[in-house]
């Protein structure tokens, strides 16, 4: 019997080992021979040491959500053995490299309850012996859990074969070490329940992270300069960017801090280049200042802002929807902003370009919200999202021709003034941080700076009214009404998709993607339907929830929270629907 | 986006009103920024830029007061945070002449690290450091080059942190250009800022500026007996940095001024970008939909 629909490899061992060579190895084979995976990765924010994971969840249709239990550890270090074991579901198997493993009493306990099988493979030494190097230790392991798989060993040769191309010299010491692992005895261990092979539906996937999609956005949405400082869980933006940089002719530049980031960034698009930043929340604090610059000189800024939970450092590689609050009110004074959040690859890939286009379009900072758990988690997905058409609204040469300066920030019902570039026309204006005239003179008139300050207010309003509601999935007369934001829809729609495998209770999801300005009208019919509403966040205290609560009265008695830097496993939801308790601060 | 349209609709040459600004100024009376913004004005003019053609970035202080008291785009940031706005404007668009403008207090205090970068990265940009040895328009406090000797608002009894000699500073950064004058003297400005302009690079201008309400010490009258212009010096070679040092090392008794440092064979950094050196566009004009179907190919 399989949980969930899925089968569940955990790869553990220390940072540096190679962990997330033989997990990618593992989910690009997978998707090969037509499954469907979900690669989910825990490290420490250390390079050598320490212990971490790749897991994958496996399973016959697409999933895009992690457990928190695994069907097989296979670990390669002491420390990873001795962290993940409690993380094997019963029944359960481990299959480690660790010479003389000694368990402790409680561990002894786990493994007698849960009914464990832990078996030595000593792939060290196989690599040495049959590979003729140690690092194909790696190699060995990856045999023995496509036994495990019950598999053809064929594709993942020619994977093999693939992936040492340009070494033709260690493919025949990895192949053998690969049959080796393969063919190892593995006394006890449960093969996978899962009917794997079913290559008749095989459509060649993509493998790709959150990170990778919003770069490709951003490609595809014609941004010509990324500026951004290092800072995990965004990082993978900026060198994949980098990386491609010769192909796509983009300016991508790292910069000393994210202060600067920020105001290049206001530079480029007031000079008119279409421009992207990307952070993590400490940076983005740095960035608050120029968020409200933004604000006051009408200057389109687009920053992502890859989640993880803080305060300050707090656990650097982890995952959180913690900074919803900094993106809706970062920065002083009152102005209009859009903030998004992403969740999966279509909406990274989609809302990076949205959100470039209304930052143009409103000429205001938009804040597109993602997390650790989606910038660098490995999604599968069959297509790419067609791009949206890019909208810059910029007058065009003859239209700048004919504008006086006094039109630049004119004040209009809207709120949106027309905008066109230093150097299109005569008619030169001043973008000022100052309060200012519609020609950008600086003001301190009582009349004239009331004007300018409820025109750049009344965008919220139009902006509102274009913006989309938030989206329900799931059944429509639900026992429970959930309401989220984030990575949360991927294990909501993970849960729901094997809701009758567990439970005979119906449930719905109400989802934020454009999450501020908030809209409310499907929310209010939601709640009002609703027989339990229930408020999910990655994050202590509930943010949209006040948000929401803020706008409609409407409140959340029962709250499903959690800050421990994991993301929502689908046994954290199951166990809720079960009749687990919320957890409400 | 080039300047199209204004540029050929005006064949005349750029005339000092063009630059004129109906705006009122708000400085006090034999403030150094008078000098300054007419000896801006006279250099553009004397290159023939037009204003559509230029950006002006401006910080807060009283610098930045002066931001719409001038012809031009012009950009009113943050404190000390005007290099890299400046910065970002230049990589987005090299055929615009971009001068920023920023005082003692963000540029050495607030913003320092902004202009390490700025000067590292050689970004095509002329920057002018308005220097009047305090914080003018919050009203006299003490900025990163108050002498010790002087009192001022909340230091009553003079600053207890040494003064930065901001020339040195910045000559020590692998600087391209570095040049010091005085808002006395708007002839001499207006030919430093002419040499500042047309250098392809990170142009840093310090320039002694008075401040009759808050700096007593060093008017315009102190500068004007202390100062000497470089290239009266007759082996005087602005290529070496040694002896920029050594020359500008003086800014209490005979200070120089003029053209301290320059490197001929600047590259600025737009100039650095290897993935782009076969593009002749500019950033602002090449938005379109860049296809990705090949990098997807990447991912399966």
């Amino acid at each position: 019997m399989t949980y969930l629909h899925r089968f569940v490899v955990k790869v553990a061992g220390e940072s540096g080992m190679g962990i997330n060579s033989v997990g990618e190895v593992l989910a690009k084979a997978l998707k090969n021979v037509g499954m469907f995976v979900f690669g989910y990765r825990e490290y420490p924010s250390l390079i050598k040491g320490g212990y971490s994971c790749y897991q994958l969840d496996i399973s016959d249709t697409k999933i895009n959500a992690s457990s928190s239990e695994c069907d097989v550890l296979l670990s390669f270090s002491r420390v990873s053995l001795h962290a993940y074991l409690n993380t094997v579901r019963e029944g359960g198997s481990v299959i480690h490299s660790v010479i003389q493993v000694r368990f402790t009493p409680e561990e002894e306990k786990i493994i007698a309850d849960r009914r464990l099988t832990v078996v030595y493979l000593p792939a060290r030494e196989m690599a040495i012996t049959i590979g003729g190097n140690k690092i194909m230790e790696n190699t060995v392991m990856l045999g023995a859990i496509w036994q495990v798989l019950d598999l053809d060993l064929e594709e993942l040769k020619s994977m093999i074969t693939e992936q040492f191309a340009k070494k033709p010299e260690v493919i025949p010491g990895n192949i053998n070490c690969l049959e080796a692992g393969y063919t190892f005895k593995l006394e006890g261990v449960s093969k996978s329940q899962l009917d794997l092979r079913k290559t008749e539906n095989f459509t060649d996937d993509y493998l790709l992270t959150g990170n990778h999609a919003i770069a490709l956005g951003a490609v595809a949405g014609g941004v010509r300069a990324y500026y951004a400082y290092p800072m995990t869980p965004s990082s993978s933006i900026l060198s994949y960017l980098a990386d491609i940089s010769h192909e796509t002719g983009m300016l991508v530049k790292q910069i000393e801090d994210e202060i600067s980031v920020a105001n290049m960034a206001v530079g480029s698009m007031f000079a008119g280049a279409r421009t992207l930043i990307g952070t993590a929340g400490g940076g983005f604090d740095l960035m608050t200042e120029t968020v409200s610059l933004s604000g006051i000189t009408e200057t389109p800024f687009m920053c992502i802002l890859a989640q993880r939970p803080g305060p300050a450092t707090g656990l650097p590689t982890w995952t959180s929807s913690s900074d919803l609050n900094i993106a809706v009110y970062a920065g002083h004074g009152e102005y209009t902003r859009l903030v998004l959040a992403a969740s999966d690859i279509e909406s990274c890939f989609i809302l990076t370009q949205v959100g470039l286009n209304m930052a143009e379009k409103y000429q205001i900072p938009v804040i597109l919200l993602t997390e650790k758990q989606i910038a660098e988690s490995i999604f599968q997905v069959n297509r790419m999202p067609d791009p949206i058409p890019i909208e810059r609204h910029i007058l065009s040469n003859d239209d700048a021709k004919k504008m006086k300066s006094e039109d630049r920030f004119a004040i209009t019902e809207t709120g949106i003034s027309p905008r066109w570039l230093p150097g299109q026309s005569e008619a030169v204006y001043t973008a000022n941080s100052d309060e200012h005239l519609p020609d950008g003179t600086l003001t301190e008139e009582a009349d004239t700076a009331w004007a300018s300050y409820n025109k750049r207010l009344r965008k919220e309003k139009t902006l509102l009214e274009e913006l989309p509601e938030p989206i329900v999935f799931g059944d429509p007369n639900a026992d429970i009404s959930f309401v989220g934001w984030g990575s949360v829809k991927n294990t909501m729609l993970d849960v729901m998709a094997c809701l009758s495998e567990f439970t005979d209770k119906k449930i719905s999801y109400l989802h934020y993607e454009y999450l501020y300005p908030v809209k409310t009208k499907v929310l209010k019919e939601y709640a009002k339907k609703a027989k339990r509403l229930v408020l999910v966040e990655n994050n202590a205290t509930g943010q949209l929830g006040q948000i929401v609560t803020a706008k409609t009265e409407i409140p959340f008695w029962e709250k499903v929270l959690k800050c421990d830097g994991r993301p929502f496993f689908v046994e954290d939801i199951v166990n809720f629907i079960l009749g687990g308790s919320s957890n409400a601060v | 986006m080039p300047c199209n349209t204004c540029v050929t609709a005006t064949s005349q040459p750029t005339q000092m009103k063009d630059f004129a600004s109906a705006n009122i100024f708000t400085w006090c009376t034999n403030c150094g920024n008078y000098g300054i913004n007419a000896a801006v004005r006279r250099a553009l003019v004397e290159l023939d830029i037009k204003p559509c053609e230029t950006i002006t970035c401006f910080d807060i202080g009283c610098n930045g007061n002066g931001a719409d008291k001038i012809g031009g785009y012009t950009f009113h940031g943050l404190h000390g945070r005007v290099i890299p706005a400046a910065c970002g404007a230049a990589l987005a668009n090299t055929e615009t002449k971009v001068i920023a403008f920023g005082g003692d207090g963000g540029t050495l205090g607030e913003g320092v690290g902004h202009l390490v970068h700025g000067v590292r990265g050689n970004y095509n940009v002329t920057f002018i450091l308005h220097n009047n040895l305090n914080y003018g328009l919050t009203k006299g406090q003490a900025s990163p080059t108050t002498k010790k000797n002087m009192k001022m608002d909340s230091s009553p009894d003079g600053p207890t942190s040494e003064a930065l000699h901001p020339v040195r500073f910045v000559l020590a950064l692998e600087s391209t250009f570095v040049a010091r004058t005085f808002s006395g003297d708007v002839k001499h400005m207006t030919k430093v800022f002419v040499e500042a302009i047309k250098h392809p690079g990170f142009s840093f201008v310090e320039v002694f500026q008075s401040c009759p309400t808050y700096n007593k010490q060093t008017p315009h009258e102190w500068y004007q007996q202390r100062v000497f212009d470089v290239s009266t010096v007759s082996d005087y070679d602005p290529s070496n940095r040694a002896r920029a040092f050594e020359i500008a090392e003086d800014i209490e008794n005979k200070i120089a001024i003029g053209v301290l440092y320059k490197d001929k064979n600047s590259v600025p950094q737009s100039a650095r970008q290897q993935n782009r050196a076969k593009l002749n566009t500019q950033l602002v004009e090449e938005t379109r939909q860049y296809p990705i179907d090949t990098l997807l190919k990447a991912f399966r």
